[in-house]
């Protein structure tokens, strides 16, 4: 898009570009039209919430009716990651002069636990909860429990989301729990646990907080857990 | 041919590229251009297909992913790349013909046409399935002490002595022994000592399969996985289990489950990376034959739509375009004990046997739980010897496979799945044979399947 033509749009003509930018999944295009927003003088909260984050919600709602596949759900997670990179020193900045404004989604740091290597899930669930607005910090595949809680500690986490494809890789979620009761930090961190073979039953077992059978599942499990927490 | 220690000097000095990155700039980007290029489409009423340039289309853009792209190191993060030259003469060279197993009980696997009248050979076994070591061996009885059955595919142990298997554990050392020591004496029990077996599943990491292969666990004619990760990817954890079998010669099973819904889309640019996984496959994993196993997104299960209409595709395509010795795995939604299982695999089956496949399964309740009979074996066998005995065309096939999917595609809405009984609930455990319901509801199944138009069912 032009200069020209940007000098030319409405703020709602902004919110529609920015949100069907999200649904294409076009980074590049993401962090440009954010930045052209901010400069027309469009207020940050509502580039977030109108703009960014109803995209996500169409995006979010096409995969779950089966109309768009993984690769648009990554798509979009990335572009969303872009347009918040240029988005966040304004919202920030809002914030800091409101701090009311301020919606605390959640942080969340995920990761497929040691010696295990499968992903696409653990993909399904980062994307879904990157484009639902938590900040979501990927480790991702065979990651030590030692790794995840030191960087949950680091980034402030609400939740530790440990996934795992394999009957003999599933203990080491048990063992994160056991660790961060040793630690005392059992209280601090919310643990959900998921990957094919996770049970309800198991996730019960080992002490975790839940289990969801899907990424849009594990999506509504993390806001419950968020504003319980709240 | 390739060396495969340049295969191995490749996956070093590859061009460096991040995960990410592979996945969607090169894997998604560029597969969704092929299925642009080809506009390659497909109808959920069709899922056994009559479109040989269909087929054609699917090879020739999964050919061009698999000659573009390569293959991805996780462990180096580099790609191995290949010369278009290597691929196709990696095609041309795929073994015709296989041996498995010894003696009076050895079974020589072969590539099937599309249609083709010559029996699929079965592989009975609930592949990866956990199981307690207390169900492991009469499991093993149910499937191996059924006639039909060529050869054994096994269930994974979960516990040895009590104790939890992990993977990366020593343990697994002692699991895939133990795992292999029960199928042995299992064989031996059964009278079948000579029969080929794909196994050593208990171990995930390569530790279990370095400590098997050995002739008094797994022999030189049996097989081993070795899996291609989605999407396109090999790791040096893998690519220890090729190196393991350089020298020792057991059989590479290529074990591809390309996501249905995932990095390639929709079914049909699924389809592709599917066909470029085990064309690269062949030299990555050093392939005596491929195990085609598509996962569907949501669902898991072979049985869906979509992931049957892959199944169908892929084989079809190579059947066509590049014969080979294709194995493919049934996995259904439903577990021992309903209905719904016996309908899920008869409908695989057919389409499995009807566009050039061997039969591996059952996989029974997704494979999570141990709600897997030698029953359903037995069935899918029967259905498979049947389709192909019978000559059906495609088109009868696929309406065949419609009526069944009327039967069972309700249970894909069910939140708890259909997982069905264990074993110990479905069989008579003293004489290991079904206990009445369940034979009952075989023997209604079958003769509804038989008046679908299987008549020599």
């Amino acid at each position: 898009m032009t200069e020209e033509e940007y000098e030319e749009m409405t703020e709602e003509d902004y919110i529609e570009e920015i949100k069907e930018i999200i649904i294409d999944g076009d980074d590049k295009a993401a962090a440009e039209v954010v930045e052209e927003a901010l400069s027309a003088g469009l207020d940050p909260l509502v580039i977030l919430n109108d703009g960014l984050m109803a995209g996500a919600d169409v995006v979010g709602q096409r995969f779950e009716t089966g109309e768009f596949f993984l690769p648009q759900l990554m798509l979009t997670g990335r572009a969303l990651k872009a347009a918040m990179a240029v988005l966040e020193p304004s919202l920030q900045a809002a914030y800091a002069a409101n701090p009311d404004l301020q919606q605390k989604t959640g942080t969340v740091v995920i990761g497929t636990v040691h010696r295990d290597i499968h992903d696409i899930g653990k993909n399904m669930v980062s994307s879904m909860l990157t484009a639902s607005g938590f900040e979501v910090h990927d480790l991702g595949v065979d990651v030590p429990i030692k790794t995840m809680l030191t960087k949950a500690r680091e980034v402030n986490a609400d939740i530790i989301a440990c996934s795992a494809l394999l009957t003999t890789s599933m203990p080491v979620m048990g063992d994160l729990l056991k660790l961060l009761e040793a630690t005392g930090e059992r209280e601090r961190f919310k643990v959900i646990v998921g990957g094919a073979p996770v049970t309800p039953a198991y996730a019960e077992a080992i002490g975790a907080d839940g289990t969801a059978e899907n990424a849009v599942a594990a999506v509504q499990l993390a806001q419950r857990l968020i504003s319980e927490n709240q | 041919m390739l060396n495969y220690l340049e295969i191995l000097d490749r996956a070093q000095d590859g061009p460096y590229i991040t995960e990410e990155s592979w996945d969607l700039d090169k894997v998604a980007m560029t597969t969704a251009k092929k299925v642009g290029k080809y506009k390659l489409a497909w109808d959920p009423k069709k899922v056994i297909t009559a479109d040989p340039g269909l087929a054609d289309a699917i090879f020739d853009a999964g050919l061009e992913l698999a000659k573009e792209l390569g293959c991805y190191s996780r462990s180096t993060e580099r790609i191995i790349q290949f010369e278009p030259g290597e691929l196709e003469d990696g095609l041309r060279r795929m073994p015709q013909s296989l041996v498995m197993g010894e003696g009076k009980d050895a079974r020589t696997l072969f590539p099937r046409r599309i249609l083709d009248e010559r029996l699929p050979l079965i592989w009975a076994g609930n592949p990866g399935c956990p199981h307690p070591q207390e169900l492991f061996k009469a499991s093993v009885i149910g499937w191996a002490q059924e006639p039909i059955a060529d050869m054994l595919t096994c269930g994974t142990l979960t516990h040895v002595d009590g104790r939890e298997i992990r993977t990366g554990d020593p343990i697994e050392i002692i699991a895939n022994r133990r795992e292999l020591q029960i199928l042995r004496q299992t064989l031996r029990e059964v009278g079948r000592p000579g029969m080929g077996m794909l196994a050593a599943q208990s171990s995930v990491s390569e530790l279990g399969d370095l400590a098997v292969a050995h002739p008094d666990y797994l022999r030189p004619c049996d097989a081993h996985l070795i899996p291609m990760l989605n999407e396109l990817k090999m790791d040096h954890r893998n690519i220890a289990r090729v190196v393991n079998s350089l020298e020792y010669g057991m059989r590479n099973a290529s074990l591809v489950c390309t996501i249905v819904g995932g990095l390639g889309g929709d079914a049909p640019g699924s389809a592709v990376v599917n066909v470029a996984s085990f064309i690269l496959s062949n030299l990555t994993s050093l392939a005596d034959y491929m195990l085609l196993h598509p996962i569907h997104m949501r669902h898991v299960a072979t049985t869906t739509r979509a992931t049957l209409w892959v199944e169908n595709i892929v084989q079809q395509a190579f059947a066509r375009n590049a014969p080979c010795i294709m194995v493919t795995d049934i996995y259904p939604k439903s577990g021992a004990l309903t209905r719904e299982l016996l309908y899920e695999v008869a409908a695989n089956a057919i389409v499995i046997t009807v566009t050039g496949g061997h039969l591996e399964g059952s996989g029974s309740a997704d494979g999570l739980f141990p709600n897997g009979t030698g029953l359903e074996t037995r069935f899918m066998g029967e259905v498979g010897h049947a389709a192909a005995r019978q000559g059906l065309t495609l088109e009868e096939a696929n309406k065949m496979v419609l009526q069944l999917l009327t039967k069972y595609e309700h249970i894909f809405d069910k939140p708890d799945g259909n997982p069905g009984v264990r074993l110990d609930e479905a069989y008579d455990m003293q004489f290991m044979r079904p206990i009445p319901a369940w034979q009952q509801m075989y023997e209604q199944v079958k003769s509804e399947v038989r008046e679908m138009g299987l008549s020599t069912l």
